[in-house]
């Protein structure tokens, strides 16, 4: 690469976007002015902002017992932890009627029939339901299937009146509680051990959860309940002679640690991820489609073409400079939001955050981090909107590939907000998780400097993984040249099927992943109910039957059918060619040679996982017991995976993706989407580096069998070492026998990559000398 | 300077499936020579063009520029060659100054003889008043201009002009005419592509007849008039394309 060239791209390009008034806008001006205008509107909004207070209709209130619960038409304010919070709650009882006299007369008439409505619906709820219970208890069951429909209805009604009723929570005190309650304190004061039998009827809340303001409503009754219960507790032991202290005797002293900048840290470790990620990505796409997609739409995409600097070196400069532009946009947002945000906290929100403490500035090595994780991640996001923005034929076609990058990276963001998610080995080496994720525990006063270095080279791996696919897409002829065409779908079929390759194309076999991806995820209920029912017993051999129906159903169909229908080659696409015998004893020693060293990696890279979910480590127990027969269970995970898998990742895949002309590349990216299906990420690893083994086979042997041959074989001395020699599998291997698998295993993978690498065609190069060297030929002409 | 042995390109298309843009073209461009493409709209003068400045890489075939392989030293033939066409744009943000010395300094050239060069063009092609005028604010002829200073700003021995008039007002197609006409007093070989037999007429020393991606003919003009006996070529020209298209038809 040029560097010269390189600089003479981006700095051409950096003047460019200075000049360019949109650009400068949203990178330079837009977070200087946007913060300082949302904080403004924020003040106004919180002036103009007064909370309504809630109504909660009292039914029977005469029946409540002492201490007083309510005043008027306000709880007591005693029962708040502040008094002023009873103003937020407005209580209606049936004594209101005969105090008003004003002209919420009618409001309240209204308010109280709606609720009588709904308590009728509610016991009418309640009889059916304990008919229901007697039905059930006779063993009757039609009756009780009867009842239940009835209950049903009665449901639905009781919830459609509250909603109807605008009251946010109804509060039905049965009758009788009061007179209940003081036989119950006659009994205690005696000490009469029978108060405990005698019955106080409930009072009943009914609140709709999924109602915000009947859910705020409720919280807040819940919370004067719960403080005039205690009360009323106080009262009978006061009494009965009894300590009031008596229910509270071991209430622990509870104490805060946490220091103001503590707290603080706490807050920007959970803010500043996020924020980060957001502005990176918004700060890369808008230069990255002005770079690219706009670069073709204004029509200078071929002026830069014919310039000597090469493809690479051109989507470095600009890469270079999108990049410049993402970390700018976001250190200036941040810097603009912190300070608004710290201005704001010193004094419109002075009541909430004086109990948190000021909010204190991030410490300086925090803001290091920020700075030093920036880097990796707008390097990501730089390179992967170059790329989807060279893909683009104008701006306007960019801007739609903005969303699903934003929804992505939104997603992983909330994700991270989670305060349940820490990092992990696994989650370093993912990309934008790990930097967030990092990023969080650093900013929160967490050492996890260990990661720091699988982080930043992960981080920087994905960047550069996704800078060379923007060379690649600046390369593409068919992407730098693409015209607007209008799409017909009529038109795409026929060509799809008028004008097949010999193999499927690159983009076919992405869609033959995407589809095997896709019926996975929407078989997944239907396997898991279909294994769930009938006995537990049989759960082991039915699964395995399940699996197998799922390997021709989802896997080999598909490739199949896509085969037969896109294809003009079933042959050649599936390979299906009788290969030399040497291939063959390939495929029949490597799998011997790998399956120990497979497992030992396995069980050595058990800390870098997430252990299984239970459920899952239950189901493949089950599934390989001893009451499964060895022969299902070597049908089932060796034969009909062999065969399925085979046909679609060696068979439709990689011979779709060899159509990038790169055989690596192909391997690659057909043993990543071979790991990805097994869904389960300890297997994804394995699966993915067995991948490379069987694309690499299917390619030099160009046949099926020799990896159908070592499917088999690996999967089925996975299994039989598990049944026949547990020992064995418990144990683990030795290392004078790993030694010699690492050494056979190696000999033969070199075999592969070097002895049957095809030679390159001589003829192409002869008819190029051929021109060079000519000094006169004759013409073709007409 | 250009020698081109079986050039081909296909490509797919949705609607027509395979399409051959180019089919095994052959030809030869000495120095101090204008060849011209003639062919109408869709007969492949582009995608030919296109080939030799090594934007498109070629389905089959070889070809040459200044020595170079098109396919195996594409970045050494693009530093040796001029390349303009209707969509070699100017960029907005830049001026016409700005723009020739950007890519004079990717052409590799040093600062001294790139300021000289920048003097010797602008003058050449009157353009010393627009120096500082930029992309957004300029006429079309301008902007052909800056192209044209573009395309010459590293004195290269080849040059490829790809319906350079297209577009273009009569005062200043006759402009840009006269400075390819120039170039090739100057002694560098150029290939020149256009639908107008005026301008073959006026400037070509040899020409090709294109149509459907093959050549029909070719020749100076008055071999072609000899050989097919029609001094006319605006004649010559449709009676050939008229032969292709009945053969292409049955």
């Amino acid at each position: 690469m040029n560097w010269r060239n390189v600089r003479l791209i981006f700095l051409r390009e950096v003047r460019d976007q200075l000049r360019d008034r949109r650009t400068l806008f949203m990178i330079a001006v837009l977070p200087l002015i946007l913060y300082p205008g949302l904080g403004v509107g924020m003040m106004q909004m919180t002036v103009l902002f007064s909370e309504q207070p809630r109504t909660v209709v009292v039914l029977g209130a005469k029946e409540l017992p002492l201490p007083q619960l309510l005043d008027g038409d306000r709880f007591v304010a005693n029962w708040f932890d502040e008094p002023a919070k009873a103003e937020r709650l407005r209580v209606v009882t049936e004594d209101a009627l005969d105090e008003n006299d004003s002209g919420s007369y009618q409001e309240l008439a209204d308010l109280l029939a709606a609720a009588a409505s709904v308590r009728e619906a509610h016991r009418e709820y309640e009889r059916l339901a304990e008919e229901r219970e007697q039905a059930i208890s006779r063993g009757d069951e039609r009756e009780a299937h009867r009842v239940a429909a009835h209950l049903e209805a009665a449901g639905r009604r009781r919830s459609q009146l509250f909603s109807s009723s605008g009251i946010q929570v109804l509060i039905v005190v049965p009758s009788g509680m009061r007179e209940k309650l003081a036989e119950a304190n006659g009994l205690i004061r005696e000490r009469d051990i029978a108060a405990g039998e005698v019955e106080i009827p409930k009072p009943v809340v009914l609140y709709n959860v999924a109602d915000e303001k009947s859910l705020v409503a409720y919280t807040r009754v819940r919370h004067v309940l719960d403080a005039w219960e205690t009360q009323l507790l106080k009262d009978r032991l006061r009494m009965a002679n009894l300590p009031e202290a008596l229910p509270t005797q071991v209430e622990p002293e509870t104490i805060d640690l946490a220091r103001a900048e503590e707290r603080s840290r706490s807050l920007w470790s959970k803010l500043f991820p996020a924020l980060l990620i957001i502005m990176t990505v918004t700060g890369a796409f808008y230069p990255a489609v002005d770079l690219a997609a706009g670069e073709k739409e204004r029509g200078t995409m071929e002026t830069l073409l014919i310039c000597p600097a090469s493809r690479s070196e051109i989507v470095f400069g600009k890469f270079l400079t999108v990049m410049l532009f993402s970390v700018c946009t976001a250190l200036l947002n941040l810097m603009s939001m912190g300070f608004t945000g710290k201005y704001m906290a010193s004094f419109v929100l002075g009541g909430a955050m004086s109990k948190a403490g000021s909010l204190a500035p991030p410490p300086l090595a925090a803001l290091a981090w920020v700075v030093i994780l920036l880097v990796p991640l707008a390097a990501l996001f730089s390179a992967l909107c170059l790329a989807l923005a060279t893909f683009a034929r104008s701006s306007k076609e960019g801007q739609y590939y903005l969303t699903p990058i934003l929804l992505v990276t939104v997603g992983l963001t909330v994700f991270c907000l989670s305060p349940a998610v820490e990092i992990t080995p696994l989650y370093s080496v993912l990309p934008v998780l790990g930097i967030s994720l990092l990023l969080k525990e650093l900013l929160a006063g967490g050492g996890a400097y260990m990661y720091l270095v699988p982080v930043l080279v992960a981080s920087f791996g994905y960047a550069a993984l996704a800078l060379w696919w923007a060379v690649e897409q600046f390369s593409r002829e068919d992407v730098l040249f693409r015209e607007a065409e209008r799409f017909e779908l009529k038109l795409w079929l026929r060509h799809l099927l008028r004008d097949k390759g010999q193999t499927p194309s690159f983009a076919e076999a992405g869609f033959c992943f995407v589809l095997i991806m896709l019926l996975q995820f929407g078989a997944m209920k239907v396997f898991a109910e279909a294994a769930a029912a009938g006995p537990l017993t049989d759960f082991g051999g039915r699964t395995l039957q399940l699996l197998m129906i799922q390997q021709l159903v989802i896997v080999a169909t598909p490739a199949l059918l896509m085969g037969v229908m896109l294809t003009s080659s079933i042959r050649k696409t599936f390979r299906l060619r009788w290969p030399g015998l040497r291939f063959m004893a390939v495929g029949a020693i490597l799998p011997l040679a790998l399956m120990p060293l497979s497992v030992t990696l396995a069980e050595h890279l058990g800390w870098f996982f997430p252990p299984l979910p239970d459920s899952i480590q239950q189901t493949l127990k089950l599934m390989n017991t001893d009451s499964v027969p060895l022969w299902l269970a070597l049908v089932a995970f060796a034969v009909a995976p062999a065969f399925c898998e085979e046909i679609a990742f060696r068979g439709f895949i990689l011979s779709g993706f060899l159509h990038s002309r790169r055989t690596w590349l192909a391997i690659g990216l057909s043993s990543v989407a071979f790991g990805v299906m097994h869904m389960i990420p300890q297997q994804v690893f394995n699966a993915a580096l067995l991948g490379l083994v069987l694309g690499l086979l299917a390619v030099r042997s160009n046949s099926l069998w020799p990896g159908v041959l070592f499917h088999v074989l690996f999967n089925g001395s996975h299994v039989a070492i598990g049944r026949l020699a547990p020992s064995v599998a418990e144990d683990g291997y030795s290392w004078p026998l790993l030694v010699v698998c690492a050494t056979v295993s190696a000999a033969l993978i070199h075999w592969l990559v070097v002895t049957g690498r095809p030679r390159p065609k001589a003829s192409s190069e002869d008819a190029r000398e051929a021109v060079f060297r000519e000094e006169e030929i004759p013409l073709h002409v007409g | 300077m250009i020698r081109v042995r079986d050039l081909s390109k296909s490509f797919d298309d949705l609607k027509r499936g395979r399409v051959t843009a180019l089919d095994r073209v052959s030809f030869d461009v000495h120095p101090g020579e204008i060849y011209g493409l003639l062919g109408p709209n869709g007969a492949g003068k582009t995608t030919c063009l296109r080939i030799l400045s090594t934007v498109l890489r070629p389905t089959r075939g070889v070809a040459v520029v200044a020595g170079y392989d098109v396919e195996t030293q594409p970045a050494k033939v693009r530093a040796h060659i001029g390349f303009m066409s209707n969509n070699t744009g100017i960029y907005d943000r830049m001026t016409a100054w700005e723009l020739v010395e950007h890519f004079g300094r990717l052409y590799g050239m040093d600062e001294d003889r790139l300021r000289e060069r920048l003097e010797e063009v602008f003058t050449e092609l009157q353009m010393n008043e627009i120096r500082d005028v930029l992309g957004s604010k300029m006429s079309t002829g301008m902007k052909q201009k800056v192209s044209i200073a573009r395309t010459i700003i590293h004195d290269p021995p080849v040059l490829i002009f790809d319906e350079p008039t297209s577009g273009l007002d009569v005062l200043v197609a006759r402009a840009v005419l006269k400075a390819i006409a120039n170039l090739r007093d100057q002694g560098k070989c150029v290939i020149f592509s256009t639908h107008i037999m005026r301008e073959v007429e006026k400037l070509c020393d040899r020409v090709a007849i294109i149509h459907r991606g093959r050549f029909l003919a070719e020749g100076t003009l008055p071999e072609l008039a000899a050989r097919y006996d029609e001094p006319d070529v605006e004649e010559l020209f449709f009676r050939l394309i008229n032969v292709h298209e009945t053969l292409y038809a049955t």
